[in-house]
């Protein structure tokens, strides 16, 4: 099953881990380090990442180290642009209903007056 | 060295979900606003979004009070959208009011149990009003619902507006 952004984020575990990587990149070790669970619920949560797109892995030696893409970020940016709008919309709409009602105050007596 | 840059782009990035933030400054009595949030009537008047209208079934404007409505479609191009998705045109949200200090702050959170597949969760957004001299500062603060429909129905929200813009720039 493919995971979108938000279903990637809706788990805690998973936006704990994305947290962690924020500050860098890290080894699965330093990742079970800084969230509650052990390491193999760790790399799962990491491969889920990975499968989505959100972090990306390179071998160092014996090691794996991850660290975050921008590009889910660009998305949920696009998206959160598009929410915005939407609301930037509503509070003019906000904006002309309070002007209808003040209008209503100030002349209750002639509503179908212009 | 990227996350710097995504950190560029959010701002202070409380949690991983960014949020969104939007303000208003009207010239108005705060009180004239804190009734468009808090009766019937008010929320009624100016809710939508673009291309839907809500009817409230319950507004109960304490704190834990219910604010439930239904948002039905009525601009042709929002009605063909639903029909497009499968989904009515009209679909009961149902939502509380969080937090509640008269002329100050309010939140209203909403219950997000609609999804197939995903666990049900809240979503809240957080209203605070800033009276200054004969103006109102209004500041929204929203935590994006995960949601693909939603996300069709925002572009629609998003080309609407778009082409208010347009109309605007060509007079």
């Amino acid at each position: 099953m493919h995971l979108d952004i938000f279903q990637t984020l809706a788990d805690p575990t998973r936006r704990q881990i994305v947290e962690v990587l924020r500050g860098g990149e890290h080894a699965v070790n330093d990742i079970v380090d800084s969230v509650a669970i052990d390491q193999s619920g760790v790399s799962r949560h990491l491969r889920i990442l990975h499968e989505c797109g959100f972090v990306a892995v390179r071998p160092k030696g014996p090691r794996r180290l991850y660290s975050l893409r921008p590009e889910p970020f660009q998305e949920l940016d696009a998206w959160i642009t598009g929410y915005r709008r939407i609301w930037e919309a509503r509070l003019d709409r906000f904006g002309e209903a309070l002007r209808q009602r003040q209008k209503r105050r100030a002349r209750p007596r002639k509503e179908g007056a212009k | 060295v990227t996350i710097t840059r995504h950190e560029g782009r959010f701002g202070a990035l409380a949690s991983t979900i960014p949020k969104a933030v939007v303000e208003r400054t009207y010239r108005a009595r705060v009180e004239e606003l804190w009734e468009l949030w808090t009766t019937k009537d008010g929320f009624e008047s100016w809710w939508g979004p673009e291309g839907f209208r809500a009817e409230v079934r319950t507004l109960d404007a304490r704190v834990g009070g219910a604010l439930h409505y239904d948002m039905i479609a009525d601009a042709p191009e929002a009605i063909e959208v639903m029909n497009q998705m499968g989904r009515p045109i009209s679909h009961e949200a149902r939502a509380r009011f969080s937090e509640l200090r008269p002329y100050e702050r309010l939140a209203v959170t909403e219950v997000i149990d609609f999804l197939p597949g995903v666990t049900p969760y809240e979503s809240t957004m957080v209203v605070e009003f800033f009276p200054s001299g004969d103006h109102v500062r209004m500041v929204v603060t929203l935590q994006p619902m995960h949601d693909e429909e939603f996300t069709r129905m925002s572009r629609l929200g998003v080309t609407s507006q778009m082409t208010k813009l347009d109309t605007r720039f060509r007079a």
